[in-house]
């Protein structure tokens, strides 16, 4: 262990979590949660996408390689979508991407998926409490061991 | 045993004062009950001095300042009115309001230095012990008086008695005068509010509150209490915690 | 005399956003201009919308940001329109713009002000329901995002010069007199709600839980004063049960006003439903007359409600309320359906109020010279809805009558579809272009990134440690310069961007500032300016999503800062220029349908000098409006019809084809190429155009029930309006008429309302009684859905002596022929069977759509159809006449049943969609759009099935064989195809997969 690692190890943890918010409707729902001064920890860096039907699952894949402890993907509730159907696919996507995850052992706790509107701050700010609770319930990401 | 109040008082350092030091040249007598604390100017008694004073269970606290237009530092004693005013305002609201007094004493006045602080025992003498003193201590009260030197400090009411005399007297930045008893009713108003809000605050620190729990602890109607649960929320002050059956509880953020 | 080229809308609501965008890429200038502080209206006050319970909010904000940031708007806040002179075409108009005292160019909308303003005042966008300060935005989303004073209650204390570091307070600001000139008018100045107070018995404002319907769609709002949950205002309680009270102030002649206000009946089913998902102890309660849901799929949304959401609904209106003094609750009244007086209490009572002319209504008229209505909306005619009494001065919205969201949205569309047509000498004549330099070619270039770093005031540098994040950002890859400013969006900053990007030749750019979703488009401008290629820019969200978030933890936030900074740093160094493909327009149009709808849109397409092409299935014009004499007020629709045909067939530029079959249509937005067969030989023939107009109209139902066909006694209600019209002399000997509503309508088959049956039956029963007042007219009904005006006749049949008996959706009545006689018998739980003998029945049959006659062009033109086999627009608030594969439009029966002036509304709003296209020499594709690398695609096909604009097809390539292909000119970059894309064949441009491992990766 490098005396940096060392020194991170006895400080408390923060978790990392990446966050994919879809532009219409969740990303607006994050940036009424700051016009409201909503507070909510700061551990999610946020990666705004046209829709989360853009979200390839190897974005959710690579980012636990890259030692991301956490996931939260965010996109319009049902029937909201700005594309349409786009929330759908992705919602039929990521069912079946969590399904593998979990098979593959990894924890179900760093897989976050849910919708917020964009008139939903407040459960903006909820949604990313619970998502680095469910983060920090499981420990750092050890999966892939990767030295960075 | 007879009751010797505990007197705090707050005097300029150029009239006042010197007109307590002409007193004491001139031998006139009054009551030993006075602690004197010299400020430079009464413009500089912060609401909160007087509000913490009397959380310590002081009995009575008088201002003295140099009369209208004596004044050393030219305004401050017009400042000093306008901030004791709303002292007074906030303290009415449970009902100590006679356990402050302002005067404004000369140097010249030692004969009236004498007379001041005499009446001032005696009436204090007359109301009795504070509430906060002594076998029958106030809990309750003590609270409130917490959450008033909150509202006293909070910007709001001092954004309101800062801008208050100039408002009324040289006119706003529009150039308007506002009448006194126009700005009164707005500070009254937000007195209310304040000290309202700073108590709901008091109350959700300790734990998880009700609308309705609220309402019976500060008897105050409880439509009342959620226009104010709203406000304090929306500045992002308290939150809900939890819901139970049909009733969401609140807590301080 | 010159037509100019301007518009005035008056009103900033959905219908004025709408009309303004419409108009402003139809080549016009638009002054737009708005009474209040901020556009959006109402409906940006509302939770969700129904039927879909979208978020209004979400819907409706992109829209108000376009319109807030379109080169073409000039849009007016706070402003009053004074004085109107001149004629159609040439209008000039005095307008006074009240001082907001801050100044609009320099405030930033960040709301220090707000926050330390010592003055609160009730905030009317929350209904009252909670405070904001005299210091104020209407709502945080609000557009122009402008803080403005309120000086009622502005004591003048001046702090909120000192807190704004902008410097945009300007406490000495005058109200500012403006004149313009126009050639036309719009008016939408929407609607006011009926005020409750009047009437004492509700109890409103006296008992703290009654609140009225809008109080309760804020109360709903997950942005509301209760952040969406759904309490009493007594005691902050949840309400387990909850009463709504409908026709508060409509259909009441005595208290409020006559008629029907249209929307209530959907938006407290909507309130009720979303009450119930919110908490599932409340249990809503409906007291109504009728269920007036009329619209597309609203009757499946209330069976919905009652079904899946348990509201119950009790069809009465309530005798009393009382407030019960210890517990606030509310004890009602009222009768049940079998006669008895019950008492229940409920914890909330809802008010669904109506809607009223705006108050202003008679101010409006004044100023515009145009007249008012008996109710003191906006006077129009049936065939003209949008037609005030002064030419050139159109309406929309709900101020010519209450209406939902999409019949304003689609009147908005139609009045903008008129201005088009009177003053299309004057398009393109005033709108703006502005010169850019050439774009710099940055091919080939190492990534030279200049990153600004805003303080916003102290809105984040009091949080962050801008300084530290500058350094910071200095030291990344690529970057070389970093810099920071009080305020990036200032107007001197821009400046400041240009020069460093010449000076440091840079050739990405970035901004850490506030949200990309309301900035993005300024930046962008700035560097364009600059000759940089509009997506070699960035954003990252250092405010909203950092430092807003994090008040408390500024060391935190700080290193977020970091963290996103870098993360726009990764991918900027990814980022390559981006091109919007061109297309040329066509400027032809496909017409298709010969009806009223179909007609109407092809002249006022002809009229504007486009080539038209109008299609027509059968061998004459006019569909099935042929069968309909009269409306409901007592237009001539024979006579109409007849004018219609005239013109249509002597217009210029109308190419008319009767007894037509398409055999294709081939081709996208701007370039279509259809071929069709006409006439009795088929004649091909083949044209090119660049959109479509899909106006095919539906039929009438034939009924196989009560013994249709049977008998000559028994008639459909179009028959008998025949019979009226044509041979009158058959009534002589009739004495008694039963009408019986919804035959074959509202149930499985047909699960939605015709919209226009009941005000057939309630249309043919007058005209009778004024032919001979001794016949007996009963009709039996489930709802009487006369919406709106229409509520007037209903009120006028039964004064005039028309029966009218309710029966239950279980219950329908029974036909039986005893004797020779038609006996009706109807069953009511209160008083027992009823018979009714009847020498003539009429049958009030719905309208339906089949899937037979619709598919084939449903698959050409690749739109869809519902359920119910009409066509599905693209958005059923917003984009009411759009489908979602652009260049193609419907209106009419095609889209849903409806009467003939939301036909002719329909029929002119597709007109100005249309033109938004048609009006331009070539119209730009969205840059950020899908990629696909032919070397890497199978052709699977699955991209193809996921994307909902039909913007990919499989296509044989000679090198490749069968691969997908991207139309650019309708993908719209959502990505859905790029992540199922089973070989990463597909990217996003923008987006791509590259940029955001990129993001992914520089994790720390």
């Amino acid at each position: 262990m490098t005396d940096k690692s060392k020194e991170k190890s006895t400080e408390e943890w923060k978790p990392k979590i990446i966050a994919f918010l879809c532009n219409w409707c969740s990303y607006a729902g994050a940036d009424l949660a700051g016009v409201s001064r909503i507070q909510y920890p700061p551990n999610i860096r946020v990666v705004r996408v046209p829709c989360t039907g853009r979200i390839n699952p190897f974005f959710i894949i690579k980012s636990l390689a890259y030692g991301w402890d956490g996931i939260l993907v965010s996109g319009c509730h049902p029937g909201d979508c700005h594309y349409i159907s786009g929330n759908y696919i992705a919602r039929r996507r990521f069912a079946i991407l969590r399904d593998l995850m979990t098979f593959l052992g990894i924890e179900p706790e760093r897989l976050n998926f849910t919708w917020v509107s964009a008139a939903e701050g407040e459960r903006f700010a909820k949604i990313v409490r619970k998502t680095v609770e469910n983060v920090k319930s499981v420990g750092p990401n050890k999966i892939f061991n990767k030295k960075w | 045993m007879n009751f010797e109040p505990k007197i705090l008082g707050f005097l300029c350092n150029w009239c006042s004062y010197a007109g307590g030091d002409l007193a004491g040249v001139s031998r006139i007598q009054y009551p030993p009950n006075i602690r004197v604390i010299r400020v430079m100017c009464s413009g500089r008694v912060d609401p909160k001095f007087i509000l913490s004073g009397l959380q310590v269970g002081i009995d009575g606290i008088i201002v003295m300042g140099c009369h209208h237009g004596d004044c050393h530092y030219l305004e401050g004693n017009y400042e000093a009115e306008v901030k004791f005013k709303m002292v007074k305002l906030l303290l009415s609201l449970v009902d100590l309001q006679d356990r402050i007094h302002l005067e404004w004493v000369s140097a010249s006045e030692g004969v009236r230095f004498g007379e001041v602080v005499t009446s001032f025992t005696e009436s204090i003498k007359k109301l009795g012990p504070s509430p906060l003193s002594g076998e029958n201590f106030d809990q309750q009260l003590l609270e409130k008086l917490k959450a008033i030197e909150l509202a006293a400090g909070g910007e709001r009411l001092r954004a309101l008695v800062a801008s208050k005399r100039i408002i009324m007297e040289e006119g706003n930045i529009y150039g308007e005068k506002i009448s006194q008893e126009e700005l009164d009713e707005i500070l009254i108003s937000a007195i209310e509010d304040e000290f309202l809000r700073q108590q709901i605050l008091l109350k959700l620190k300790n734990e998880p509150l009700s609308v309705k729990d609220l309402s019976q602890l500060l008897n105050i109607d409880s439509s009342v209490i959620l226009k104010h649960i709203i406000s304090l929320k929306a500045r992002n002050l308290i939150d809900y915690i939890k819901i139970e059956g049909i009733t969401p509880f609140y807590q301080k953020l | 005399m010159n037509k100019v080229g301007a518009v005035l809308v008056v009103g900033a609501g959905i219908g004025g956003s709408q009309v303004s965008l419409d108009l402003a890429e139809s080549g016009y200038k638009v002054y737009l201009v708005e009474k209040s502080t901020s556009i959006g209206g109402v409906m940006a006050q509302l939770d969700k919308t129904f039927p879909t319970n979208d978020c209004a909010m979400c819907i409706i904000s992109p829209k108000l940001v376009e319109t807030g940031r379109h080169h073409n708007i000039d849009l007016i806040i706070n402003a009053d329109i004074r004085e109107v002179s001149g004629d159609a075409g040439n209008f000039t108009i005095k307008l006074t713009k009240r001082a907001l005292h801050v100044n609009q160019e320099k405030c930033t909308g960040c709301g220090v002000c707000g926050q330390e303003c010592p003055i609160e005042a009730i905030d009317t966008f929350n209904e009252g329901l909670s405070m904001c300060k005299a210091t104020s935005v209407k709502y945080p989303q609000a557009v122009p995002l402008v803080y403005s004073i309120n000086l009622e209650k502005c004591i003048g204390c001046g702090i909120c010069y000192g807190v704004c570091k902008a410097k945009a307070v300007e406490y000495d600001q005058t109200d500012r007199e403006i004149e313009i000139n126009i050639g036309a008018v719009i008016l939408a100045p929407g609607f006011d709600e009926f005020e409750p107070d009047s009437i004492k018995e509700y109890g409103y404002s006296k008992y703290r839980n009654v609140v009225t319907s809008i109080e309760f769609e804020r109360i709903l709002s997950a942005s509301g004063p209760f952040a969406g949950k759904v309490l009493r205002l007594s005691d902050g309680d949840i309400p387990r049960k909850i009463a709504f009270l409908q026709c508060i102030g409509s259909r009441d002649m005595k208290r409020g006003q006559p008629y029907c206000s249209s929307v209530c009946c959907m938006y407290t089913a909507k309130e009720a439903v979303i009450a119930k998902e919110h908490f599932d102890v409340i249990n809503p309660t409906i007291f109504c007359m009728d269920v007036r849901a009329y619209g597309k799929d609203f009757d499946k949304y209330i069976e919905r409600a009652k079904d899946e959401y348990g509201v119950r609904y009790i069809k009465n209106r309530i005798a009393s309320i009382l407030e019960i003094p210890e517990t606030k609750d509310l004890k009602i009244s009222y009768e049940t359906e079998d006669g008895k007086i019950v008492e229940e209490i409920f914890n909330m009572l809802v008010l669904s109020v109506g809607l009223n002319p705006p108050k202003d209504a008679k101010k409006i008229a004044d100023v515009f010279n145009i007249n008012l209505n008996e109710y003191n909306f906006c006077e129009t005619s049936s065939f003209n809805p949008i037609q005030t009494s002064r030419p050139g001065i159109f309406v929309c919205g709900a101020f010519q009558g209450p209406k939902d969201i999409p019949e304003t949205v689609t009147q908005a569309s139609a009045a903008a579809g008129a201005v088009n047509v009177l003053l299309s000498e004057g398009k393109n004549t005033l709108i703006t272009k502005k010169d850019l330099p050439e774009e710099i070619d940055v091919r080939g270039q190492p990534p030279r990134i200049g990153v600004f770093i805003c303080h916003c005031g102290i809105n984040i540098g009091g949080y962050v440690d801008v300084p530290a994040v500058t350094e910071y950002a200095s030291s990344l890859p690529n970057v070389v310069m970093a810099d920071r400013n009080l305020y990036t969006c200032s107007a001197d900053t821009q400046t400041i961007i240009k020069e460093k990007i010449k000076e440091y030749n840079l050739n990405r750019v970035i901004v850490a500032s506030c949200t990309p979703r309301t900035h993005e488009p300024l930046f962008q401008e700035t560097i364009r300016e600059a000759g940089l290629n509009r997506y070699l820019f960035q954003m990252t969200n250092i405010r909203d999503q950092c430092s807003w978030v994090h008040m408390h933890e500024p060391e935190n936030a700080t290193e977020k800062a970091k963290d996103l900074v870098r993360m726009s740093v990764n991918k900027a160094r990814r980022i390559f220029p981006l091109e919007r493909m061109t297309l040329d327009v066509i400027k032809k149009v496909l017409v298709i349908g010969g009806g009223i709808t179909g007609m109407v849109a092809a002249l006022d397409f002809a009229k504007q000098g486009y080539e038209t092409y109008l299609i027509e299935k059968k061998n004459e014009l006019g569909g099935i409006s042929r069968e309909i004499y009269s409306t409901l007020e007592g237009g001539n629709v024979q006579e109409y019809l007849d004018d219609l045909i005239t013109k249509v067939k002597s217009q210029k530029n109308l190419n008319l084809y009767t007894s037509t079959h398409i055999e294709a249509i081939d081709g996208y937005v701007g370039n279509f190429h259809t071929t069709i067969k006409h006439g009795e030989i088929k004649i091909p023939v083949e044209f090119d155009h660049g959109v479509v107009i899909v106006a095919t109209g539906a039929n009438e139902y034939l009924p196989t029930e009560y013994q249709y066909g049977k008998d000559p006694r028994i008639i459909r209600q179009s028959e008998l309006e025949e019979k009226i019209y044509k041979s009158p002399n058959e009534l002589h000997n009739i004495k008694s008429i039963v009408m019986i509503q919804c035959v074959g309508s509202r149930n499985e088959e047909h699960p939605y309302c015709s919209k226009m049956c009941c005000a057939e039956a309630i249309k043919n029963a007058l005209k009778i009684k004024e032919l001979n007042p001794e016949i007996n007219i009963t009709i039996l009904f489930r709802d009487i859905r006369t919406y709106g005006f229409k509520e007037k006749y209903y009120q006028k049949a039964r004064q005039v002596g028309v029966l009218f008996i309710q029966f239950n959706e279980n219950q329908e009545p029974e036909l039986k022929i005893e004797n020779g006689n038609l006996n009706i018998i109807v069953k009511k739980p209160d008083v027992g069977d009823i018979s009714i003998k009847a020498d003539l029945l009429a049958l009030s049959v719905g309208i339906v759509s089949s899937r037979d006659e619709k598919e084939e062009l449903a698959m050409q033109l690749k739109v869809p159809l519902n359920d119910d086999n009409f066509f599905l627009e693209a958005h059923v608030k917003l984009r009411p006449v759009d489908f979602a594969t652009e260049g193609v439009f419907v209106a009419g029966l095609a889209h849903a049943p409806k009467p003939i002036e939301d036909c002719i509304s329909q029929a002119k709003a597709t007109v100005s969609r249309a033109c938004t296209i048609l009006s331009k020499d070539k119209i730009e594709a969205e840059g950020k759009i899908a990629r696909i690398d032919p070397t890497r695609c199978t052709g699977c096909g699955l991209c193809v099935l996921n994307c909902a604009y039909n913007a990919i097809e499989l296509q044989e390539d000679r090198r490749f064989g069968t691969i997908a292909v991207i139309n650019e000119a309708l993908c719209k970059g959502c990505g859905a195809c790029s992540g199922n894309c089973r070989c990463s064949a597909i990217d996003i441009l923008g987006f791509t997969g590259e940029q955001i491992f990129a993001m992914i990766m520089g994790r720390e």
